[in-house]
């Protein structure tokens, strides 16, 4: 007891940092599934859309700034940048990745892997290699105490409200797609067994093309948040991927909820490391990755498969 | 309606089809027989667009379909039944009968008709209809993957080894099923595979025998 009450401010602190950023993550990761479930592709270059959106958001938003538009366009400025980094990149890379897919895992892996070093540079090339701060959004929301064990915690409107709100609208609608729509239905067919679909009538191809710029839009659009919270260094995209990888093995392949309630698993054991043991802030999501799979290797949400008897 | 001329397909490189020539007139019911390995289901995927044609030509109702996208088939009219059923586990097994016919755009009233038609060909399949496909049996999923492909199905469908796995009763009741097919669809042709040739005798009009991936009686 005596322990909770000297440690409930950083307690609190950890859980609302742990919150947005198990957001952030969450939106990279579910991408990152749904391309995966289509394409059966392990995009190393994901981590690069999650980069170039926060760094597109970035600029757009100073741009706005400096031509005097109104507050709100800072807002807008996120999710313009994230349609335009979807829109732009996810087609001619999902084309391009389509051409790998009867490939060996390890030459899809290194095409991913090249296109991921490419990107990179291209960021360096595009936005040099000093840090972009573009806290606007932030700033314009001031910030709220949240109560929390007795204590009153200040924390940005932007990271309680706005962050963990677009995760939580995107998981609803990802969800209602996926059960409620005929595209939904589409998607899950073509993931389950794309010889199948195709022989429903199903353009596997175009569902791919789709599904590869939601994917790519939703990385872009949770660099484009995040962007607002953290200045932007070269490298951010390499750690964001890391992370999404130890989502998604962790929830387990096909699965939005899943990827869900795991990024705030593992979001809120990182948060936790920094303030209580910040030695362990790099580890703590792979330990939780590592002792998930050692009980469940299929992860933690399976997938439901049909009877072969 | 369905045609196959010298067609040759390789997977990874092997030669699985050499020079295959096959015809299923409108309405026809036939048989393609052969051992495991022969090139039944190579065959029936072929014909689905699902393995490239390295030579030869496939017409779908005079159609020459041999570069069309493969998923253009269920638009032409072309049901297919896999070996393994191939439902998709986490739908109803409403939802997977109704999949292609919302595919493909089809008016609410169309598609009522053609699920109507279908439960009147398999009773059972109404019963089963709220149930979640992972759930089913082997043969209960057969007869799923048969209601499906009578969806679209409306000028040809493709069974492969519709009878492989099926206790003896179900098999009976599928060859019933087939029986009842051939007088409620009599324009839509059958094209079956099966390694026995015994099964198919009373439900074919005549049988195609393939062995190493030739045709080799007809």
């Amino acid at each position: 007891m005596s322990w909770f009450s000297d440690n409930g401010l950083l307690l609190g602190l950890a859980t609302l940092d742990g919150l947005s950023y198990a957001a952030a993550i969450f939106m990279v990761a579910v991408g990152l599934n749904l391309i995966f479930g289509v394409l059966r592709v392990l995009n190393i270059a994901h981590g690069s859309f999650y980069a170039i959106g926060g760094y597109s958001a970035a600029s757009l938003g100073l741009m706005f700034a400096a031509r005097g538009l109104p507050a709100w366009a800072a807002f807008a400025a996120l999710a313009i940048a994230a349609a335009i980094v979807g829109v732009l990149l996810g087609p001619p890379i999902a084309r391009l990745l389509r051409r790998t897919q009867h490939q060996e895992p390890v030459l899809q892996l290194l095409v991913t892997f090249g296109l991921f070093m490419i990107l990179e540079d291209l960021q360096k090339l595009i936005w040099g290699v000093q840090p972009i701060v573009f806290d606007r959004p932030l700033k314009l929301l001031g910030n709220v105490d949240v109560p929390f064990a007795g204590d009153l915690i200040p924390f940005t409107r932007y990271q309680l409200f706005v962050l963990p709100g677009i995760a939580i609208v995107t998981l609803v609608a990802l969800a209602w797609t996926l059960r409620r729509t005929l595209f939904g239905r589409m998607l899950v067919a073509v993931t389950v067994d794309r010889e199948a679909a195709i022989s429903q009538g199903i353009d596997a191809d175009r569902i791919t093309m789709v599904t590869f710029t939601i994917g790519t839009a939703l990385a872009a659009l949770g660099g484009a948040l995040s962007s607002a919270t953290a200045s932007l260094v070269p490298g951010v995209g390499a750690q964001t991927i890391v992370l999404s990888f130890a989502v998604v093995a962790t929830a387990g392949l096909g699965q939005v909820e899943g990827a869900a309630i795991t990024a705030l698993l593992i979001g809120l054991g990182r948060s936790t490391a920094i303030y209580f043991a910040p030695e362990l802030e790099v580890v703590i999501p792979y330990l939780i990755m590592v002792g998930v799979l050692l009980i469940r290797p299929q992860g933690l949400f399976g997938v439901i498969e049909t009877r072969r008897i | 309606m369905l045609r196959l001329d010298e067609v040759t397909v390789e997977i990874a490189g092997v030669t699985v089809l050499r020079k295959v020539s096959l015809r299923v007139p409108p309405g026809g019911r036939i048989a393609l027989i052969g051992r495991n390995g022969a090139g039944k289901t190579t065959t029936l995927r072929a014909l689905m667009g699902l393995l490239p044609a390295r030579h030869g030509t496939l017409a779908i109702d005079g159609r020459d379909c041999r570069d069309m996208p493969a998923h253009r088939r269920a638009a032409l009219g072309v049901g297919y039944a896999p070996e393994e059923r191939r439902l998709f586990g986490s739908f109803s097994v409403r939802q997977n009968i109704l999949l292609p016919a919302e595919v493909l755009g089809l008016p609410e009233a169309e598609i009522t008709r053609r699920v109507e038609t279908m439960f009147d060909l398999l009773p059972e399949l109404r019963e089963l209809a709220p149930r979640r496909a992972a759930g089913l049996s082997g043969g209960q999923g057969k007869m799923v993957a048969l209601g499906r492909a009578i969806m679209v199905g409306t000028r040809a469908i493709l069974l492969d080894e519709p009878f492989q796995g099926l206790a003896p009763a179900l098999a009976l009741r599928y060859a019933e099923a087939l029986l009842q097919l051939k007088s409620a669809l009599p324009d839509v042709a059958i094209l079956i595979t099966e390694s026995s040739p015994e099964l198919l005798k009373p439900l074919v009009e005549s049988t195609y025998v393939i062995e190493r991936g030739e045709i080799a009686a007809a």
